[in-house]
């Protein structure tokens, strides 16, 4: 265990920030003041620094704040996330573009890409994967290179299998339906390496870019049908959430949904510009 | 002299015999002339007596007539025989008295002999005879002869003086002559000599020609040979010398290259080069066996060690798979003995089992991998392995090899079976067939290398064993790291949306109270029927909370409109929300105006759980039903938020029990009350530990705790730590049914919003196996350093 440490205080948190923002176009003033402060708190423990070293080594070295930012940024993610959300996408929300001529998605905050890959594997068995056009953002550029890879640990992740089959070859709407569609079919699993590798033409299909969801807006000139942000702005201030709202709102073509996390919901003036299906917000 | 000597012979013999001739022939003039020079002296004297007698017998006859004695009528008398010369020029006659005076002479009269010459003649004593004097006149000495006789009666002498040079002037022609004989004969001699040596020296300078020419090492062409005589001979044997040397030069040349067999015959016996020769033929031909027993002696040598070099260098790389190490080593070693097919068995014991596996086969330049075990002691490769011999078998049953060797169907004539052996362990059995015999030495090197692969197999091993420990605890250790840090992640996650969610519970719960104390609200379940409602629905309708549940929405709103809720109430169904003014009858028929929104609310699945309809009562007043519409604009959005709220803080309980469940399957967890009673605790707990969920539930940390009841002041630093809101790692071991295990506690405070604990969350991971494989390998390093050390 480290040494106890003075507790990050308000005003700390404040230098911190101020800093980072100082220095680089990175803005953490309107992110979640708790989270931040525990990040920092971390960050502090993790090397061993009081916070004016840490500010002084962010003003200093360009490589150590890029580390730092990417230390903020929390990448949790996993295959078929909450797999509920999976059958709302699969019995409710990407029915409705069936019929269009390509599906423009954005996964804004992919982390090391799971939730793409998911929603890959989704649409190739709704035969919908040809259509699609994907796209997917992070912060952190390691984790868009880990996800550019698609390769996973296999044992400590043994849950994705579980996830895969809930949501893949199980109906929970219907209990005796089971395909059986192989894990091969998407990804090989090599036990000795310990590792699950996702097929060529899963991780040639999505564009990864590096982007600031603060600051960055949208860089793809297009339109969305689906923007799936999960467990995003859970980070995020109020404000800053009801910005980050706008953004998508703005982006999304009409009756295009925006998903959240399961603990995400939109409140406040946005919340009327949007029709709610389970985690799924549809633009009115 | 030393001109001489380097002159040729026939110029010497010239030179030799015409001196001679030359010295035979003056000596012999010189002889002749000395001989008639005395006998021309001695006649002269012979004539001089008989003059000097004529002149005697004169006298006589003038002494009778004159009486006795000399009397100038003598001299008178004698004086004209006096008066000219005898024989020559200057011979004049003389009467000399005995004192040596001149009687009568032309010239000399009254002059006088010299004293000697007189004493000279006086002492002779004889009465005639001759001497010679020196005649000085005019002070010229000349040699004369003086030739006297005794005369008697004048008591003088008759004399006569002749000159020698004179008498012999008539032989000086003579000697001219002579001379010229002399040189002619010479000449002649010489001519004639270097006639007969002509032919001679031609030869020999022929010979010594060719003589050179040998001793310069040529070989001259043959020589001529002229005649029977010794340089005949000579020629001869020169000829035969060259036409010797010619052959051994053949000879010689022959065995230059290498041309051994040759054939050649010594001029002779004693021919000392032709057997020299021979015999160095003969030492070649001996040298060059022993050079070829050697070359194939150096090729086998050669042969051994390319090869020991070469599987060296095989069973160096590699070292770290074993098939393919094996594969090469198959490979080369039939390529490299020239055999045709070929295995490598590796020993395995599995479980007190033991047994050969085939780890590489080669066969005719094509692999033919067979996943083959045999037994110990099964067929040849087994037996093998049991007696560590090599096995070499020359004649093989046609149908023996498929049977036993398991290399398959081919019908090799020589089986070479070898034992994979390091310090009498076995590590595995090489066979190799082949069409040839094997030769000793491949035999001996095959078990050379054998034991190179016993050894590179054992170490194979070895290493393969230590890196799959050394990459596994690494492996373990990262994964701790990362599953640590994810943890790490997942916690911070779920605590900012904990955050989140309290935020949000805030703002709804203020809106809740906001829209129970204004607005009318009650929800519903699917089929229509009132679930719940609050006090201003209760007022409105004029029903308590009791009647009001379980009736239908349908029930109070008036006939006239009941076909048109029906349809509103599908599209709320399926999902949208509706914004309508109800026309309700409540108890005792009042009569009600609701602005309503009729709002569904699903689960994450998509689900509907209920619809919650929220209103306004508009009957009131009419004038501010514009008013009222407008509040109901803003409350419907607030309805829409609370909808959520409602729904958000439903979902928190079922969230929070998710996660305790994905808690569950992975890790310990328990929580704990501020003051130490310990409220729940999960199957993973009773699972690892042991404890039964009874026996722990609803007692405190503190009276269980290992830590706290031995060292008590260290709890109560920890405990304390936990109520500051700093989270505590602790790691214990505890032996559950006889087994160690290994327990990873991480305890996280929750703190309120003022700051106080309110809950303790202790969430524990089962380290036991992680601590197991980190001991174990530990022991095998430990093990690894023993063996170094060894």
């Amino acid at each position: 265990m480290p040494s106890q440490r003075m507790q990050v205080t308000d005003q700390d948190l404040q230098y911190f920030v101020n800093t980072i923002k100082s220095v680089s176009k990175y803005d953490f003033s309107e992110y979640s003041e708790k989270s931040l402060k525990r990040r920092l708190q971390k960050i502090l423990e993790d090397y061993n620094l009081d916070l004016t070293s840490l500010l002084t080594s962010l003003r200093l070295d360009k490589d150590f704040l890029e580390k730092v930012v990417k230390e903020v940024t929390v990448n949790t993610t996993e295959l078929f996330r909450d797999p509920p959300v999976w059958h709302l996408l699969r019995s409710r929300i990407l029915p409705r573009f069936k019929n269009n001529k390509t599906i423009n998605i954005w996964h804004a905050g992919c982390s090391t890409g799971q939730e793409v890959y998911s929603m890959m594997i989704l649409l190739n068995e709704m035969d919908m994967l040809d259509k699609a056009k994907i796209f997917a953002t992070d912060l952190n550029s390691d984790v868009l290179d880990a996800a550019k890879q698609g390769v996973y640990k296999y044992r400590f992740n043994l849950g994705y299998l579980d996830n895969f089959d809930k949501v893949i070859k199980q109906n929970p709407l219907n209990f005796e339906e089971y395909n059986d569609i192989p894990y091969e079919k998407y990804f090989d699993i090599d036990k000795v390496r310990d590792t699950i590798t996702m097929k060529k033409f899963l991780t040639e299909r999505p564009i990864f870019r590096k982007h600031d969801l603060v600051v960055d807006g949208n860089i793809f000139f297009a339109k969305f049908d689906l923007i799936l942000c999960r467990n995003v702005i859970i980070y995020f201030n109020y404000s800053l959430q009801n910005k980050v709202f706008k953004l998508f709102h703005n982006n999304l073509y009409p009756k295009g949904t925006l998903l959240l996390g399961m603990h995400e919901t939109i409140l406040g003036p946005w919340a009327s510009r949007f029709e709610r299906l389970g985690q799924a917000y549809i633009k009115k | 002299m030393k001109a001489f000597a380097n002159m040729k012979l026939a110029q010497r013999i010239q030179l030799a015999i015409i001196l001679l001739m030359v010295v035979l022939f003056a000596f012999a003039g010189l002889t002749l002339n000395y001989f008639s020079r005395t006998r021309t002296i001695s006649n002269a004297v012979k004539e001089a007596y008989v003059y000097i007698d004529k002149l005697i017998d004169i006298a006589n006859i003038i002494e009778q007539k004159t009486g006795k004695g000399l009397s100038s009528n003598d001299i008178f008398e004698l004086k004209p025989y006096f008066t000219k010369p005898a024989y020559n020029k200057t011979d004049f006659p003389s009467l000399i008295s005995r004192n040596g005076e001149y009687v009568l002479h032309v010239t000399r009269q009254g002059a006088r002999l010299p004293m000697k010459t007189i004493q000279e003649i006086k002492n002779l004593k004889a009465n005639e005879g001759f001497i010679h004097y020196q005649d000085i006149t005019n002070d010229i000495a000349e040699n004369r002869l003086l030739v006297y006789k005794y005369y008697k009666p004048y008591n003088a002498y008759f004399a006569i003086s002749v000159s020698p040079t004179e008498v012999l002037e008539q032989v000086k022609t003579n000697r001219q002559v002579m001379i010229i004989i002399v040189i002619l004969a010479s000449l002649i001699s010489a001519w004639v000599v270097s006639l007969i040596l002509m032919p001679i020296t031609k030869q020999l300078a022929n010979l010594s020609a060719r003589l050179k020419q040998l001793a310069q090492g040529e070989i001259p062409p043959a020589i001529k040979v002229a005649d029977r005589s010794e340089l005949g001979t000579l020629a001869e044997s020169l000829n035969s010398l060259i036409d010797g040397l010619k052959g051994t030069t053949e000879f010689a040349r022959q065995i230059e290259q290498n041309k051994l067999d040759f054939d050649f015959k010594p001029l002779s016996k004693n021919d000392q080069l032709g057997m020299a020769l021979l015999q160095m033929r003969e030492s070649l031909k001996r040298a060059q066996q022993e050079e070829t027993k050697r070359k194939e002696e150096d090729n086998i040598r050669t042969w051994i060690n390319a090869g020991l070099a070469k599987f060296g260098d095989i069973l160096r790389q590699n070292n770290n798979n074993l098939n393919i190490l094996a594969d090469n080593v198959i490979q080369n070693l039939v390529n490299y003995l020239d055999a045709n097919q070929g295995g490598i068995f590796m020993f395995k014991e599995y479980e007190s089992e033991k047994h050969l596996e085939l780890l590489s086969a080669f066969a005719y330049n094509r692999k033919k991998f067979l996943q083959k075990s045999i037994m110990l002691g099964e067929g040849l490769v087994g037996t093998c392995a049991i007696e560590k011999q090599t096995i070499y078998l020359k004649e093989i049953p046609s149908d023996y090899i498929a049977i036993t060797s398991g290399l398959g169907e081919a019908t090799p004539t020589s089986l070479l079976i070898v034992p994979l052996k390091l310090e009498d362990e076995i590590f595995g059995v090489v066979e190799i067939t082949s069409f040839n015999e094997f030769a000793p030495y491949q035999i001996e090197f095959v078990e050379k290398v054998s034991e190179s692969i016993a050894s590179t197999l054992n170490s194979v091993k070895n290493n393969i064993r230590t890196r799959e420990l050394l990459e596994q605890s690494q492996q373990q250790r990262e994964e701790m790291a990362a599953q640590e840090e994810e943890m790490r992640q997942n916690m911070e996650e779920m605590q900012a949306t904990q955050e989140e969610m309290q935020r949000k519970n805030l703002e709804l719960e203020i809106i809740t109270s906001a829209i129970n104390q204004s607005l009318v609200s009650c929800s519903l379940n699917d089929d229509g029927f009132i679930v719940d409602s609050n006090l201003v629905f209760q007022e409105m309708t004029g029903y308590s909370k009791v009647e009001l549940e379980g009736m239908l929405l349908e029930s109070l709103i008036v006939d006239t409109q009941r076909e048109e809720f029906s349809k509103l109430w599908k599209s709320v169904l399926n999902g949208q929300s509706i914004n309508t003014t109800l026309h309700l009858i409540g108890n005792n028929g009042r009569e009600r105006f609701l602005l309503t929104s009729l709002t569904p609310g699903f689960d994450p699945m998509g689900l509907l759980i209920k619809v919650l309809l929220l209103g306004h009562d508009i009957t009131e007043s009419k004038k501010i039903e514009l008013m009222t519409q407008q509040q109901a604009k803003e409350i419907e959005k607030n309805i829409k938020r609370i909808k959520k709220e409602q729904e958000l803080s439903n979902l928190r309980q079922r969230e929070m029990e998710t996660l305790l469940e994905a808690l569950d399957q992975n890790c310990l967890v328990s929580i704990i009350e501020p003051d130490g009673l310990i409220t729940y605790i999960n199957n993973k707990n009773v699972e690892v530990l042991g404890d039964k969920k009874e026996d722990i539930e609803n007692r405190y940390l503190q009276d269980i705790d290992y830590t706290a009841k031995n060292k008590p002041k260290e709890f109560e630093r920890f405990w304390k730590s936990l109520h500051k809101g700093i989270k505590q790692t602790r790691e214990f071991s505890l032996n559950v049914k006889g087994e160690t295990r290994w327990v990873l506690e991480n305890f996280t405070p929750i703190m309120d919003e003022t700051g106080n604990l309110y809950k303790i969350i202790n969430i524990a991971l089962d380290i036991t196996e992680n601590k197991r494989k980190e001991m174990e390998l530990n022991a095998v390093i430990e093990q690894l350093k023993q063996q170094l050390k060894k």
